[in-house]
């Protein structure tokens, strides 16, 4: 009989962990602390090299693992406390109460319909509106309505109720409490992701400043037919088509002053992305400006030649120090010099995205040995990469570092044989 | 895009580059301490609020030296467009440090624009530089030991002390001296930018030679107005450091008969107003320069090398002896008076002389004549149909 092992985050590291443990039949319980699983991958478009659709590949995941008898699922739950030792760690889990009994919700969706309270939307990096009581995004695992206590109007004002009466199902339920659960497992595997970098701290870029100047991410959903113009590439100012597009990248990433790491997917990220513009607009240029294209990955030259080739996107070899906007036109200039030739130029384009760097997210329950950059120390990032110095905590996907879906699967892999020696009493 | 740029780059030259390995290390001793950390992304050139078009630093500059490429370096003029704003060490993603980088490299060219080699010497050694300071300081101490005049103790008669036409003749000679020297460097500065980027030589017409120094050599020497474009509070200081220079050497070079005399030291004198309006000039520039200097307020400051402080010092000591002599003739202390009188010149001169040609200095020839070589270099390699598309 094997021991339980905890897995931290759901997204697509943490999915493919708990579902390789789970396969093997141990116990996992998985703790996400949003409302659904699916993590960052859930909001791409499109997946690089092969330009596979990410819901597409990732929605069978999310469900395998609602549906796996083995894996315990715990959205909008969060890790308080850990304790205890290799093969014997105590947790308590925080479950935040989402006042709807998941047991009787059916995802109908009649309450989001009928909330007054509009909310931004963090799926789609509030470029739209979301519900008080709201699901994440159409594909969310589990597909149960939560309510934003900040935001719904019986909370904050004490009036409303509407989601309570048209429930068919009479799943509302405004005095749910948070509940702790406590678990005892063998291993703890962190897959906890990141966040983009605060882009203010490259003011230069005018990001927040220049409506048209977004980051990749917002990008990505912009492209995306569930995002907030349901596909439609459109600039903040005025609606319009963009006519030419520019990707600035290592925004926020290989600056000593900002955070000197790499932060590698994003340069196949933006290559991606250029090439969904094109793909969507046709008629658009589309120019990447880059210090070294980082096409590291398998098939990943082939897709960066296929950009430049077949798509016709224009690859300039410089770090632009600043981008100013046209007041009349919301258009924005590009300083930058090309080094090809050392000649000082100016682009102006309709639209900037950033290619803005990651920084990790660790679970604050467990105190993680940290390099001096902020990232978690790696027992040996030679030969045993997915190892923290605590002895059977495990860390895998970007949090463990800055990498792309292939390789946090293989790592979800590896913690995940390295947490079963241990479930089944080994080690 | 990319390929046709390439296409049109100017055809490539059969001439071999000459490398100079150790480039890259004598520049770190000038004071481009981080340089070698450059991964070539050129934010300091997009940065850069003087560079455009193809007059692009510093990361050109910064590629040639780690190549070692010396030739490419020399043919620069590139180094003395810089006024250090800083903006490019500020945004550098690698802490490079590009402006100090352009500093070193101006004190790189003033040693091989320099003939004599004493230059080099200064820059490289602080040893030498003590020791150069020390002997011209005993040399002018020797001079004035034999040549002053009589020793009036009843009242301040320094004219009779330092006889004009002894200090006057001195003067002169230093002058023309540090002049030839100068005018010499300038010249090899010339030769050695007019030269492509294949290291074949610019000839440029007389006419032109003539009609663009008229245009551009007065007008930048006097003004500095392209530092406008740097940093405006940088430009004004600067500014009044060198009028405060200029007011000084004006009343104690061809004016000295009028200033160095037996009579007392009058306050209200229209020459005793400049003079004094002249030492407030310079104890401004030398206290901004300290402050800056220690706390590393800005870019500019942040690396001091060792001739920074030795100019600074010089300067100092020439200004408050300068100020002292003039106490003590007020107040009638006339050993006093020709004992500083004495220290003032011991310091003056191997400030003059060996910052002038030889180091810090030189600037004050070399920035303007830069702009007015640039010019010409730009105007005939887009004649011959070098561009850049």
């Amino acid at each position: 009989m094997s021991k339980p092992v905890l897995v931290i985050g759901g997204g697509i590291a943490g999915i493919q962990a708990a579902l390789d443990l789970a396969d093997q039949g141990i116990q996992v319980y998985l703790v996400e602390k949003s409302p659904s699983i699916g993590g960052r991958m859930a909001q791409l478009d499109k997946t690089f090299p092969t330009l596979d659709c990410a819901s597409c590949i990732l929605t069978p995941k999310m469900v395998s693992v609602a549906r796996h008898n083995n894996i315990k699922l715990l959205t909008y739950s969060e890790v308080i406390e850990v304790s205890g030792r290799a093969g014997d760690f105590n947790v308590k889990i925080l479950k935040k109460p989402r006042y709807v009994e998941e047991e009787n919700c059916i995802g109908c969706g009649e309450c989001v319909a009928k909330c007054p309270s509009r909310v931004p939307d963090e799926f789609n990096l509030k470029m739209s509106n979301r519900k008080a009581i709201y699901f994440p995004f159409p594909q969310a695992v589990p597909l149960k309505a939560t309510i934003d206590k900040e935001h719904c109007l019986f909370f904050t004002k004490g009036v409303c109720r509407v989601c309570e009466r048209f429930c068919p199902t009479k799943a509302i339920n405004f005095e749910q409490q948070p509940k702790t659960i406590e678990l005892n497992v063998a291993a703890i595997i962190i897959a906890t992701g990141y966040d983009l970098i605060d882009p203010s701290l490259a003011p230069l870029y005018g990001y927040g400043k220049y409506q048209n100047v977004y980051t990749s991410l917002e990008f990505e959903r912009l492209v995306s037919s569930t995002g907030p113009t349901n596909g439609e590439i459109i600039r903040r100012s005025d609606g319009k088509h963009p006519k030419s597009i520019a990707f600035i990248q290592c925004v926020c990433s290989r600056d000593v002053k900002i955070n000197p790491n790499c932060s590698a997917f994003c340069c196949m990220a933006s290559v991606k992305e250029a090439i969904l513009a094109k793909e969507h607009l046709g008629d658009v240029d589309c120019t990447i400006f880059y210090m070294d294209l980082r096409a590291f990955g398998k098939g990943y030259q082939e897709f960066y030649k296929r950009a430049m080739e077949e798509f016709n996107i224009k690859f300039i070899k410089a770090k632009p120090a600043k981008i100013e906007e046209k007041p009349e036109t919301k258009n924005l200039l590009i300083t930058y010099e090309e080094q090809v030739t050392g000649v000082k130029r100016v682009l102006e384009v309709d639209m900037v995205v950033l290619a803005v760097g990651v920084k990790p997210v660790y679970p604050e329950a467990i105190s993680l040995e940290k390099n001096e950059d902020g990232w978690v120390k790696l027992r040996n990032p030679y030969l045993d990469p997915v190892s923290t110095s605590i002895e059977g905590v495990y860390i895998i996907g970007v949090a463990a570092g800055a990498k792309d879906i292939p390789d946090s699967v293989t790592q979800a892999g590896a913690a995940a044989v390295k947490a079963s020696i241990l479930a089944w009493g080994g080690g | 895009m990319k390929s046709e740029v390439i296409l049109k780059q100017p055809e490539v030259s059969h001439k071999v580059l000459r490398v100079s390995p150790e480039l890259p290390s004598k520049l770190i001793e000038l004071g481009a301490t981080k340089f070698y950390r450059c991964f070539n992304c050129g934010n300091c050139t997009a940065i850069c609020p003087l560079t455009e078009g193809k007059v692009s630093y510093p990361r050109k500059l910064i590629r040639y030296s780690l190549l070692g490429l010396e030739d490419r370096i020399l043919s620069s003029a590139e180094p003395w467009l810089c006024y250090y704003c800083g903006e490019c060490s500020d945004y550098c993603p690698r802490d490079a440090e590009p402006g100090s980088f352009m500093m070193a490299l101006r004190r790189y060219l003033t040693t091989k624009y320099d003939w004599t080699g004493l230059s080099r010497l200064l820059y490289f050694s602080k040893k030498v530089e003590v020791i150069a300071i020390m002997i011209l300081a005993a040399i002018v101490g020797l001079l004035i030991y034999f040549l002053h005049g009589p020793i009036v103790l009843d009242r301040v008669e320094l004219e009779t002390f330092a006889p004009i036409h002894i200090v006057d003749t001195a003067g002169l000679a230093v002058f023309f001296i540090l002049a030839t020297l100068l005018i010499t460097n300038i010249y090899r500065m010339y030769r050695y930018v007019m030269r492509d980027d294949q290291g074949r030589r610019i000839k440029i017409p007389l006419k032109f030679l003539i009609t663009d120094f008229i245009k551009t050599v007065p007008l930048h020497f006097f003004t500095q107005m392209k530092f406008r474009l740097c940093k405006v509070w940088n430009w004004i200081n600067h500014l009044i450091i060198v009028y405060g220079y200029a007011a000084a050497f004006i009343l104690f070079v061809p004016l000295l008969r009028f200033t160095q005399t037996n009579e007392p030291f009058l306050l209200v004198n229209p020459l005793s107003i400049l003079g004094i309006l002249s030492t407030i000039a310079l104890i401004y520039g030398a206290s901004v320069a300290i402050h800056g200097r220690v706390k590393k307020s800005q870019p500019m400051w942040r690396y001091s090398h060792s001739t920074d402080w030795m100019f600074i010092l010089l300067l100092l000591v020439t200004v408050v002896t300068g100020i002292l002599v003039g106490i003590f003739r007020l107040i009638g202390l006339p050993l006093a008076t020709y004992i500083t009188y004495s220290i003032h010149l011991m310091i003056v001169a191997p400030f003059l002389i060996l910052e002038v040609p030889f180091a810090k200095w030189s600037h004050l020839a070399y920035r303007p004549f830069a702009i007015y070589f640039a010019g010409l270099k730009e105007r005939f390699l887009a004649s011959r149909g070098v561009m850049y598309v």
